[in-house]
């Protein structure tokens, strides 16, 4: 990134402890909040509710993880298995579809073209409260309460207007020729699309179904309204659980965000620099 | 186009022309995004927009019925709702230029080398990952005045004296809620202004540096300029989320106290599920709708647009 | 990033869209959850929504599920928890798209707005039928008569009382309340249990969600007003209103013997404060009773009945917890069915008991569980004075006073209204929902 001779002043101190203070101040600023969690995670109902406050658990005890992984009213390993299968079955119809629709966007020229992508973006202009009413009428009429599907389709809603924006980015950004002579050589349309774009498209389809992945994750609204087994639960409607009217069973909670977290977290430090590489190459086009 | 290949094969008439062929393919590929976004947002949105044109009180069925723009009448004379779009611009603006600020900077550090990036990098996604409920609650535990540990951290350093009651107090809720979504909101901008930074070739900086332009110089000439793409659909994009985005204050102060934290979304909430007017939600769903739309409008022409000339 | 690399991701890539294929055919294997409830060979499903007021109570619904399904075979209730929050959220999107469930645990000021969307049945030939019926107090069954027709079942009723800490009152040398006593020993005591320095409030006073407003209007009946004057109009911007309201907010903007956080304390905030020890005291209903055990421990504290107004009087807001049944439901008479059992002498004394709220049914009340319970006393002492709340008497104030009448009571609370502005903001409001 830098070149060792002839730094000046300025750069010398950027590089320096202005970057190891901004790096710390950063880290400290996303991790406080989450130390916090994870020290009451460990903590037991007594020390929680001390006052003063309790700042350090006096010891590591994992009896919140273990009543929030088999607590019958919160089962987390369950949650954690629908969460899994909804997001990522989202993530691969999400792409799927956004993968075409931005293919053709980018690259067949109609009319509305325009008009059509102002469309995408106001769909994410509109309360998701609203859509909620006539949202379930329609999966109750299709039979789908209470499965995976209804959550699933209901999640496309916010998931694809925004994928197909970026798509239709790294699309264009791929230079026309290429196809060009992947169709001279006799392939169709779709042939070229997957011999020829998605390869090179790669990191920035795979950025998108992470993001699709990720939006899907956390989702509350859909899961609770279109879902009422228990069994059925994704992983932010059961954290509610832990919220009671009286008392929030912070102990459990804790314990719970801490086990959603982890393994998207651990998934992250491998991914992200894919991620970010796959944002790289959409780039300058926006 | 090379045109050789083909006036080389035979003279086959096919039975839809190349550019009709196209055109189906075209709108083919377009099916299911079609399908998938028409029955799940066009479809209720339609519907909720006829629905603002009836009084539509849940528990008032008699009273049901067409009444025009009898709502967005109504909707005009609203104090709460205009206090609601003055209180929801400040949200938004503040949430954003803080979330925007803080990212790029974060993107900045991320961008240099340095030993445990990849940590870094995923600890600072960390507030993304985990559901808006859920951040609302630790931060409304946080913000807690007598057992919050913002509180108490803050009167052990001896920066406080009285414990000041930030979620309860309607000059600092606004400010208070604006702060958690600054926290959830600064890892979006960091990895999308990261991704562009990591487009911006090298060899502009050294060119630069041959010519002896200082830090500042480059950082002016030529990051901001490459980035203006990814800022502008980034900032747009999360302006109209965050308009929108209800969980956070609703969970905390719903709205509150004395509607200093109501914005329009929540205000939507509000009607629908407390007073189940959904007439009038309806009618306030529309009223964001038409104000994000001329605003999105307005600002990309603003920024001359992000359509990609191809 | 190397072309083996580029490669395999693109097969999984044509893999997962394969995948994605049979998504959008709709394969019946995945839609049902792993774990299939045993379903009683030709019993008729009953859904039961049951929201969740703390996690804890959730192994005693459902043994007492259990036991009904084994005690019959004509029915299987399978019970869905909600959490508390969305109960009510859910219940109106159920009902408006169709699908409510069958039977539906639901607090006794929904049943007016439930029953003007149209969703209840009169019940009350079928109450009257009931063997039970005379068994249950009068004023429970006022709980969930609307226009006449008994809506639901009162399963289990409570009252507001004052929770107290009695060893700090101990320690602090503090005159410990009285069952009569009055609006100056209650601030003269406030004022004693507030130790600013250790942390320490008197009175955890609620300002959020629709009770913030009613603990109020008890203070003011204490002092002779009303909701609803004799001739059916709204009067409570009456002058006696006003010199309680006063008193009553006094206790946060003057005295301060009530926590920075009032404002945005709602249930389980002053629930939480009193627990941790924040605060000395506060206005509950005894649903938090069994909390407080947990919290503070049974030796520690008491309750005792609102203090006496300044008219001789007072009042303690009566409500239930309801068992009632919807009209759209799938399956009425096993929803019926399930409801009288949980009327019944066993179930209703566990469920009761465990939740620290008091049974409908007196013959069940009687028991020594309850009136020797000292958590409890305060509540039995109150119910010579209880009254149905004066708010359920139109529907349409439901909602209202959440959306509109917490803010302005906020905004007094906070000093931006007086509080003769607030009560007068207040009326008006009531009387133009009156419906």
């Amino acid at each position: 990134m830098r070149t060792r001779g002839g730094l000046d002043t300025a750069e010398r101190v950027l590089g320096g402890p202005v970057l190891w203070t901004g790096l710390a101040a950063l880290t400290v600023f996303a991790v406080a909040p989450f130390v916090w969690v994870l020290l009451a995670s460990f903590k037991t109902r007594a020390e929680l509710y001390a006052m003063p406050l309790v700042w350090l658990p006096s010891s590591l005890s994992l009896a919140n993880y273990v009543e929030a992984w088999t607590s019958k009213l919160t089962p987390f390993s369950r949650f954690f298995a629908n969460s899994l299968w909804v997001s990522s079955v989202t993530m691969v119809a999400t792409t799927v579809i956004s993968v075409l629709a931005g293919y053709a966007l980018a690259r067949f020229r109609f009319a509305g073209r325009q008009t059509l992508m102002m469309l995408f973006l106001a769909t994410q202009m509109f309360p998701a409260v609203l859509l909620i009413a006539p949202l379930l009428s329609q999966w109750h009429a299709l039979g789908l309460i209470d499965t995976y599907q209804a959550l699933i389709y209901s999640n496309f809603s916010f998931t694809v207007p925004f994928t197909v924006w970026m798509l239709v980015g790294y699309f264009e950004s791929i230079p026309r020729e290429l196809e060009e002579s992947a169709l001279m050589d006799g392939c169709g349309r779709f042939g070229a699309l997957c011999r020829v774009v998605l390869p090179l498209a790669a990191p920035g389809v795979a950025a998108t179904a992470i993001f699709a992945f990720v939006s899907s994750w956390s989702e509350l609204l859909f899961a609770i309204t279109f879902t009422s087994q228990t069994e059925m639960r994704t992983l932010s409607a059961g954290l509610l659980f832990m919220v009671g009217q009286y008392e929030i069973q912070w102990g459990q909670l804790s314990a719970g965000v801490i086990i959603s977290t982890l393994p998207v977290a651990v998934l992250f430090t491998f991914l992200q620099r894919h991620l970010i590489r796959g944002l790289t190459a959409g780039a300058l086009k926006g | 186009m090379a045109h050789e290949a083909t006036l080389a094969r035979p003279l086959a008439r096919p039975l839809l022309s190349r550019r009709a062929r196209e055109l189906l393919t075209g709108y083919g590929y377009l099916l299911p995004v079609a399908v998938a976004l028409g029955a799940t947002v066009l479809v209720p949105i339609l519907q909720a927009m006829r629905m603002s044109l009836y009084r539509n009180v849940l528990i008032k069925p008699q009273e049901y019925g067409f009444i025009g723009l009898g709502n967005y009448a109504r909707l005009l004379r609203d104090d709460v709702f205009w206090l609601s779009l003055w209180n929801s611009f400040f949200w938004v603006f503040g949430s954003v230029s803080l979330q925007f600020l803080g990212g790029f900077a974060a993107a900045l550090l991320l961008h240099q080398t340095f030993r445990g990036r990849a940590i870094v990098r995923t600890l600072t996604l960390l507030p993304w990952i985990i559901p808006g409920v859920v951040v609302a609650l630790i931060w409304e535990y946080l913000y807690q005045p007598n057992y919050g540990a913002l509180n108490d951290l803050l009167t052990r350093v001896g920066l406080m004296r009285d414990k000041v009651a930030w979620l309860s107090d309607p000059a600092l809720a606004m400010p208070a809620v604006i702060a958690t979504n600054v926290w959830r909101g600064v890892p979006f901008f960091a990895i999308m202004l990261l991704a562009g930074l990591q487009a911006i070739p090298d060899e502009l900086y050294e060119a630069a540096r041959v010519d002896c332009a200082g830090v500042l110089e480059r950082f002016w000439h030529i990051t901001l300029p490459m980035l203006r793409p990814i800022i502008v659909v980034a900032t747009a994009t999360r302006i109209i989320w965050t308009f929108n985005y209800a969980d956070l204050i609703f969970v905390m102060t719903s709205g509150g106290p004395v509607n200093a934290t109501q914005i329009t979304s929540t205000y939507t909430l509000l009607q629908a599920y407390s007073n189940l007017d959904f007439g009038y939600a309806a009618t306030l769903s529309v009223a964001l709708l038409v104000i994000m739309l001329a605003f999105t409008t307005l600002y990309l022409r603003v920024t001359r647009g992000v359509e990609p000339v191809g | 990033m190397n072309e083996r690399w580029v490669l395999s991701r693109r097969q999984i890539l044509k893999g997962m869209a394969a995948a994605g294929a049979l998504t959008a055919a709709e394969l019946a294997w995945w839609e049902e959850p792993l774990i299939s409830p045993r379903r009683a060979w030709g019993a008729a499903p009953v859904r039961f929504q049951f929201s969740v007021p703390e996690p804890k109570r959730t192994a005693l619904v459902e043994s007492l599920v259990q036991r009904f399904n084994q005690s019959q075979k004509d029915f299987e209730v399978k019970v869905e928890f909600v959490p508390q929050a969305q109960a009510r959220q859910k219940l109106i999107t159920s009902i408006a798209a169709g699908t409510p469930p069958d039977v539906a645990q639901v607090w006794d000021n929904w049943v007016g707005e439930f029953d003007g969307m149209n969703a209840l049945e009169d019940l009350t030939p079928k109450v009257k039928d009931w063997s039970g019926y005379r068994d249950v107090l009068p004023l429970a069954w006022e709980t969930v008569t609307v226009k006449k027709r008994i809506l639901s079942f009162p399963w289990v009723v409570t009252n507001d009382a004052v929770y107290w800490r009695t060893d700090r009152a101990k320690q602090y040398g503090a005159t410990p309340p009285r069952d009569d006593w009055s609006f100056d020993e209650f601030l003269a005591w406030a004022k004693a249990m507030t130790k600013p320095d250790k942390n320490q409030y008197g009175f955890g006073m609620r300002g959020q969600g629709t009770w913030a407003v009613l603990y109020a209007t008890e203070f003011m009946y204490a002092n002779g007003a009303q909701v609803l004057g004799k001739d059916g109009r709204v009067a409570i911007n009456s002058k006696e209103a006003a010199e309680a309201l006063d008193w009553y907010l006094d206790l946060f903007r003057k005295h301060k013997v009530c926590p920075p956080s009032v404002p945005t304390d709602g249930w389980r905030q002053i629930v939480e404060g009193f627990g941790r020890g924040v605060t000395n005291s506060y206005i509950h209903n005894s649903g938090s009773s069994e909390e407080q055990k947990d919290f503070v421990k049974p030796e520690n504290f008491a309750t005792v009945p609102l203090p006496v107004g300044p008219a001789k009087k007072r009042v303690s807001f009566y409500f239930s917890e309801t068992l009632t049944p919807f009209k759209a439901g799938k399956s009425r008479q096993g929803g019926f069915t399930f409801m009288s059992w949980a009327m019944e002498s066993e179930p209703h004394f566990m469920y009761s008991k465990t939740l620290g709220l008091l049974p409908a049914r007196k013959s069940v009340a009687e028991r020594p569980e309850f009136t020797n319970d000292p958590a409890l006393a305060g509540f039995i002492k109150s119910f010579p004075f209880s009254i149905v709340s004066p708010y359920l008497a139109y529907a349409g104030w439901g909602g209202k006073l959440d959306s509109e009448g917490v803010p302005l009571f906020q905004q007094a609370l906070v000093g931006k209204l007086s509080s003769k502005e607030f009560l007068d903001k207040f009326a008006e409001m009531l009387t133009k929902n009156m419906s």
